[in-house]
């Protein structure tokens, strides 16, 4: 064989493994970039279990759409409709992708007929009512703020997962570090584990009921436990539609005020 | 002390025919216009149960009072239906046991167009707690400040027409018969605002403005929602709410006349919010043009007013939440012998933190009256005891020598409060 001829042939060698092992970026990109629709409403039901298993629920009506350059930027409705004493509540949320550039936030609060805005960058990092969810885990995040590195491959219920360790770049973060268990045949994590600062476990994360529904990916239960204070957020989605009609008009303050669609 | 009668005379409570009236009303306008698309009905509400007790000599209640709340709603999406009702038994003052037709409007959004029809709570304005701009709903002070900001507000049969886009929203208002301010004289009422007359006193109620069509309240707001910033413009053809008093002697000058009046002004304001990292400041002004503000003699003073507020809220994280602001008021081309302060100057402190996930909220508000040092706070814990029930306690503390809060400087209390929602 001419040298030339192996050379060639072993170069193609080379950039064909190189396709199929991906960077940490590359797997945390394809999890942001799964195909969710460009509009989307859901009902959610979370439940709030004490470490006395003591529960309380919480009910959260939802829409979104996706705007802007590339598509990246959120725009999301929530209505509040359980318990009695926040129902009616509506929160409005312009997310941006770029970073560094502060969420615009509205909150209407019905016992006072009053919209107000509220702060785009502290409230991220605070737990959203109550839950061990924070408004940041509720939200969208850009995949630059945190770096990215590829630990394994693991198989998780029969189904082959990367593992994927992500550390915050940002010291407001709760977490100093997360790992997640990606699903290659779907790009949905199954799992996460969240590290608090003095890189303790924190909070775990599982995610299950993932199916397809109008041809979209959705992990239907989500069950977040933070193992430090056996507090437990169950988060049950029903009811999901994807690319309904809606406009950026929905998305203003005029229908928060009107508690609903 | 002679014995006197409210200047407002439940004006606002509407009988059981008139609800009886409205409701079906409002009904039949809703099915004309759904007739062809489903309808979803909706129906909450509230119990709750508040006491107070003085905190000084004699401890006597200054509220005893149990409310039940109903809401109704019926929504096929472009059609809106809403009424609420109060259903009040009130041990200590018996015109305060009632059933009233808070709220009940109609609202009907196409495309970008939504209007809103009936009985309802308006709110301009980004101050919390002040009026500013916020001048179409007035407030009820039977228990001054110690009572829901949203049983404070008084609501108001209003046409609101709104062109609603992304980033705007046009409003335009039409009020055919104002609301005023509701102020107890009641004696027997610990917050009487005649607490502090010497001597006997009777009010003869001058009518508040004659129920025609050129005395209709009317007006606009120009608001944007953009990204990093919201402001408004605004402007309301009004009446004074709070009633300008003229004061005389009766001829024997034993017992003191008081006169309500009410004049119309004008007011064109604006405002903003500009969340900035962990704050948002916001700003609010406004221009009263020609607004009453004594009567000596017969003879009505009007003056042009500048109002102005500027405050500031902080949102360090967990769960702390502090709001604060600054309010101004300077009558123009004032007159040495006017008998009212040339400036006024409130300030508000708010502090709040939630803990136990959210179930427990602690809170102090304070308000402040600058110029004459004088102050009202309020403490407040509430514990969500069940996803229904919430458990309320506090105190209210009355501070100073002189001003608004003065009045009922006798007046701090506790109180408690239980909350049972559906």
């Amino acid at each position: 064989m001419k040298f030339t001829t192996l050379i060639t042939i072993l170069l193609l060698t080379v950039s064909g493994l190189s396709a199929q092992t991906l960077t940490g970026r590359e797997i945390a990109q394809k999890v942001k970039d799964r195909p969710d629709g460009d509009t989307r409403s859901s009902e959610m039901t979370m439940k709030l279990i004490n470490k006395r298993g003591r529960m309380r629920e919480r009910k959260v009506v939802s829409y979104s759409m996706d705007y802007g350059k590339n598509m990246k930027d959120k725009k999301t409705l929530m209505f509040f409709q359980y318990p009695g004493d926040v129902k009616g509540t509506g929160f409005l949320t312009w997310d941006y992708d770029e970073i560094g550039k502060d969420d615009d936030k509205w909150l209407y609060l019905p016992a006072m007929k009053k919209t107000r805005r509220i702060s785009g960058s502290s409230a991220k990092k605070d737990y959203f009512m109550g839950t061990d969810f924070t408004y940041d885990d509720m939200g969208s995040r850009n995949i630059d703020e945190d770096d990215h590195k590829l630990l394994r491959e693991e198989e998780v219920d029969g189904h082959k997962c990367w593992v994927l360790e992500s550390t915050s770049k940002d010291s407001r973060d709760i977490y100093s570090k997360k790992v997640s268990w990606v699903r290659q045949d779907c790009d949905v994590s199954v799992k996460v584990e969240y590290y608090d600062k003095m890189n303790k476990l924190h909070r775990v994360l599982v995610l299950s009921d993932i199916e397809k529904v109008e041809g979209f990916w959705i992990a239907k239960k989500m069950d977040m436990k933070n193992v430090q204070t056996n507090h437990e957020t169950i988060i049950t989605i029903a009811n999901p539609k994807y690319n309904i009609p809606l406009e950026e008009s929905t998305f203003t303050v005029a229908k928060l005020e009107k508690g609903a669609l | 002390m002679t014995k006197y009668i409210n200047i407002r005379i439940q004006f606002r409570t509407i009988t059981t025919t008139k609800v009886g009236l409205l409701l079906p009303l409002l009904l039949l306008l809703f099915n004309a216009v759904s007739a062809q698309e489903d309808i979803k009905f909706k129906f909450s509400g509230f119990a709750d149960t508040y006491h107070a007790v003085r905190s000084k000599s004699p401890n006597d209640f200054m509220s005893s009072r149990s409310r039940l709340r109903t809401e109704f709603e019926a929504n096929t999406g472009n059609t809106y239906l809403f009424a609420s009702l109060n259903s009040v038994y009130n041990s200590l003052d018996e015109d305060q046991t009632k059933i009233e037709l808070r709220e009940a409007f109609f609202q009907y959004t196409k495309d970008n167009w939504d209007v809103k029809l009936g009985k309802q709570i308006v709110v301009w304005g980004v101050a919390d707690g002040l009026r500013i701009t916020d001048i179409v709903s007035p407030m009820d002070y039977s228990e001054f400040l110690a009572r829901d900001y949203d049983d404070i507000r008084i609501p108001v049969n209003a046409f609101r027409l709104k062109y609603v886009k992304s980033s705007y929203n046009l409003e335009v208002i039409f009020v055919p018969v104002s609301e005023f301010f509701v102020l107890p004289y009641d004696s027997e009422n610990p917050w009487s605002v005649a607490n502090s007359y010497v001597m006997p006193f009777r009010i003869t109620t001058d009518d508040t403005p004659d129920k025609t069509i050129r005395n209709s309240e009317f007006g606009g707001r120009f608001s944007f929602y953009l990204s990093g910033i919201d402001f408004s413009v605004a402007a309301l053809h009004s009446w004074n709410k709070m009633p300008v008093f003229e004061t005389r002697y009766s001829e024997n000058k034993d017992t003191l006349l008081l006169n309500a009046n009410y004049e119309r002004f004008d007011m064109l304001g604006m405002d903003f919010s500009l969340p900035v990292s962990k704050f948002v400041l916001r700003g609010e002004v406004a221009q009263y043009f020609n607004e009453l503000q004594e009567v000596k003699n017969d003879k009505k003073v009007k003056k042009n007013t500048s109002n102005f507020l500027v405050g500031v809220d902080w949102y360090p994280g967990n769960d702390w939440t502090v709001m604060a602001q600054y309010y101004h008021r300077l009558i123009n081309n004032y007159d040495d012998n006017m008998s009212s302060d040339k400036n006024t100057a409130y300030a508000t402190l708010s502090v709040a933190k939630k803990l136990l996930r959210s179930t427990l909220n602690l809170k102090a508000y304070a308000y402040i009256d600058v110029v004459n040092k004088s102050s009202f706070t309020r403490f407040t814990a509430d514990y969500s005891l069940t996803d229904q029930i919430h458990v309320m306690a506090g105190y209210d503390w009355f501070q100073g020598d002189k001003g608004m809060f003065a009045t009922y400087k006798d007046n701090s209390e506790y109180w408690v409060k239980a909350k049972f929602s559906f």
